[in-house]
């Protein structure tokens, strides 16, 4: 019999019973653990304060964990945080980015400080288009920008610094359905070239599009993890209601 | 990274319309604070010209040197004082000599047109103070707070730039804009003293060289004050309230009450107690005066020119007794009064030097020459005159002049030629040592300093601990 060596997924993200409790109490994690492999994408859904940026912070070491910790590449956030970022990109919320720089400006300034200073014009040039930004925003001021070109220029940012992994905080979030679309065809692309996406949400169906593995938060727990493909035939949205209905009767 | 941090500050600063605007006005007033005192000396100088020949014409048709019973001198107006007033204004430029007694200084620029104390000028000194830390406050209230509303401190801090590279990059990338644009509107102010005229020498372009120095380095104290304060604020708005409240307290509050706790704290007899004290002092050194003088026993001879030179000079050696007693006391009642207001300066300064406000004008002042030293030099000089004045005149009379002298004049005396009033001799003020200047400037300069590197490494600490969420 002919034995064949398996390839295993390589984790390069992993949070490993992360709990972070503020000064003043707030339990805003508790005991959380997930992994995001090589290639795929993992949607973390979950309310306002369910603790989804809170994990994303611990990542990029903005907090510190107050027990467990947060690995990228195999290296603890909180323990060596320069080398953990070299790793890493990240897209926020609300891009706002630096409103008197022009596109280019904006892309030459974060990819320095992501380590990238050999590229040219022509490389911001390219990405820009990749993300699908017009030509002739590139030489504009981000101060007339709408979101869904911001957002556009945070993708850049992220794509242009090569990190294997990537963590998302609500990028859907405000963005018209076609910027929408091209966003998560964008996230798409960048798993299938095998970067390790996290991406916390409120939009279940870009969730349901996107993720390969979808959690639910809800006060600093992941009460649901599931492979979207177990997931096929449900309606997640009745999924989420369940499980943040469940626990706040099982609260009360 | 860190050459990337500070272009990226270099060219958000330029790009801002907040610098756009509030560096026109600074620039604008910077070249105006050079202009106005320019002018300012120019027409100072006139009128120091026109004084002195006033003086000299005092003079005309006087014949006899005993009839010269004083010379007015005047403190010469000089090109740093227009720039950094200091106490320029307040005190007295003039003295009237005499031969002998007390020496006061009276008319002060502000004594005269008190229109210019309501509001004072505007030198270069109220555009460091009051212009320039504004302008340090407006441009960097946000440095931190601004970065963090804006999204864009997260998305840095998301890669791997230590925050320490990031915080010094700010710092270097502003303080270093700031300071070349404020430096260029400078030179252009500096240009226009020798194109207006103005004279300065070597010593005064070193002593222009250091004020500035001091402004920028005051200039930097509120620029690491605003990084200081923006990183520990999460809000811009809360930033610039606390900033406007510390610049108020620093510029307008803490000089003004350590003067008035000094005041308190320190008393200092005033000049009408130290007058009082010195007129009843002389009423009895002239009732005395008078008394021994009725007690006169002469001898009686025919000869009377040798009679009256015979009385001249007891009634000299009384003076010169009564004049050294006089003196002696009056020094005494001086020296306590002196010795108290130097006590009650060092506390106000100790105290005011808690603001590096007070500490840039301390250290401007004395680099210009116009700081309260100013007063003593002078007073000192017109001493030194005093006494060539009054070795001139006993050369000219044969005899110490400024008590009562007893001449007899003869109705056929033949009309005699004007005394050559330029024989006098001219009041030469000491000139200022740099070296000496800038030892008295140097705690003020060291104290900038120390506020810049304080502040920085506060702000250093509060960025490492700040949360960038």
């Amino acid at each position: 019999m002919e034995v064949h060596d398996i390839p295993t997924p390589k984790a390069m993200l992993v949070a490993e019973n992360l709990c972070k409790r503020y000064e003043d109490d707030l339990l805003a994690l508790d005991q959380v653990s997930f992994t995001v492999e090589v290639g795929s994408v993992f949607a973390v859904l979950g309310a306002n304060g369910a603790g989804k940026t809170t994990t994303i912070n611990l990542f990029l070491n903005l907090i510190e964990p107050t027990s467990g910790e947060a690995r990228i590449n195999g290296i603890v956030c909180h323990k060596d945080p320069l080398e953990a970022k070299k790793h890493v990109s990240f897209v926020s919320e609300n891009v706002m980015l630096y409103p008197n720089f022009t596109a280019i400006q904006n892309l030459d300034f974060f990819a320095r400080l992501g380590g990238k200073s050999e590229y040219k014009r022509d490389d911001y040039r390219n990405v820009l288009r990749r993300v699908g930004l017009a030509d002739d925003a590139h030489n504009k001021r981000l101060k007339g920008f709408s979101k869904g070109m911001r957002q556009k220029c945070g993708i850049a940012i992220a794509i242009l610094k090569d990190a294997p992994a990537l963590l998302l905080d609500e990028p859907t979030s405000g963005l018209d359905p076609k910027a929408g679309h091209d966003f998560s065809k964008l996230v798409r692309a960048l798993r299938d070239e095998g970067k390790a996406i996290l991406m916390s949400t409120h939009d279940i169906f870009r969730a349901k599009e996107i993720a390969d593995t979808i959690a639910i938060m809800d006060n600093g727990r992941i009460v649901m993890m599931e492979k979207a493909s177990s997931l096929q035939g449900q309606d997640l949205e009745d999924i989420y209601m369940k499980h943040i209905a469940g626990h706040k009767t099982a609260a009360a | 990274m860190l050459q990337a941090v500070i272009a990226k500050e270099v060219r958000d600063i330029l790009s801002s319309a907040k610098f756009l605007s509030a560096f026109s006005v600074c620039a604008f007033l910077i070249v105006v604070a050079f202009y106005a005192g320019a002018s300012n000396y120019l027409s100072s100088v006139e009128r120091y010209e026109a004084a002195r020949a006033e003086n000299l014409r005092r003079f005309e048709g006087v014949t006899q040197w005993f009839n010269v019973q004083q010379n007015r001198i005047m403190m010469p107006p000089e090109p740093l004082a227009a720039l950094v007033s200091g106490v320029s204004n307040d005190v007295g430029r003039l003295v009237d000599v005499e031969p002998r007694g007390e020496l006061a200084a009276y008319g002060s620029r502000f004594n005269e047109e008190p229109v210019f104390a309501v509001f004072r000028f505007l030198d270069l000194e109220f555009i460091f103070l009051v212009v320039l830390s504004l302008f340090a406050i407006l441009l960097c209230y946000d440095g931190v707070s601004g970065e963090k509303e804006g999204g864009t401190l997260r998305l840095a801090l998301a890669n791997q730039i230590p925050r320490s590279t990031f915080i010094l990059g700010k710092l270097i990338g502003a303080g270093g804009t700031l300071t070349v644009a404020l430096l260029g509107a400078m030179a252009i102010g500096v240009t226009l003293l020798p194109i207006m005229g103005v004279p300065m020498s070597g010593d005064d372009w070193a002593r222009l060289l250091l004020i500035v120095v001091c402004g920028i380095l005051y200039f930097g104290v509120f620029l690491t004050l605003s990084l200081l304060v923006s990183s520990i604020t999460h809000r811009s708005a809360n930033s610039f309230l606390i900033l406007l409240v510390i610049w108020i307290v620093v510029v307008s509050i803490l000089p003004r009450a350590s003067v008035l706790l000094a005041g308190r704290a320190v008393d200092v007899p005033s000049v009408d107690q130290t007058s009082y004290e010195k007129a009843a002092f002389a009423s009895s050194l002239w009732a005395d005066f008078r008394d021994e003088l009725a007690g006169y026993q002469g001898t009686k001879t025919d000869d009377i020119e040798a009679m009256m030179h015979a009385f001249n000079a007891y009634m000299d050696s009384l003076s010169q007794a009564r004049d050294q007693k006089m003196s002696d006391y009056a020094g005494r009642i001086n020296e306590n009064r002196y010795n108290r207001q130097v006590v009650q300066q060092q506390v106000a300064f100790g105290l005011a030097r808690l603001s590096p406000a007070a500490s840039l004008s301390l250290a401007t002042a004395s680099l210009a020459g116009t700081s309260l030293a100013m007063k003593d030099r002078f007073r000192d000089d017109a001493n030194r005159y005093q006494k060539a004045f009054a070795s001139f005149l006993k050369e000219k009379t044969g005899m110490d002049m400024g008590g009562r002298v007893i001449v007899m004049l003869s109705d056929d005396a033949q009309p005699e030629e004007e005394i050559d009033a330029s024989e006098i001799p001219v009041f030469q003020p000491s000139r200022r040592e740099l070296a000496g200047s800038i030892g008295a400037a140097a705690i003020d300069i060291g104290l900038l300093a120390m506020f810049n590197l304080l502040f920085f490494a506060a702000s250093f600490v509060a960025f490492g601990r700040y949360d960038a969420r």
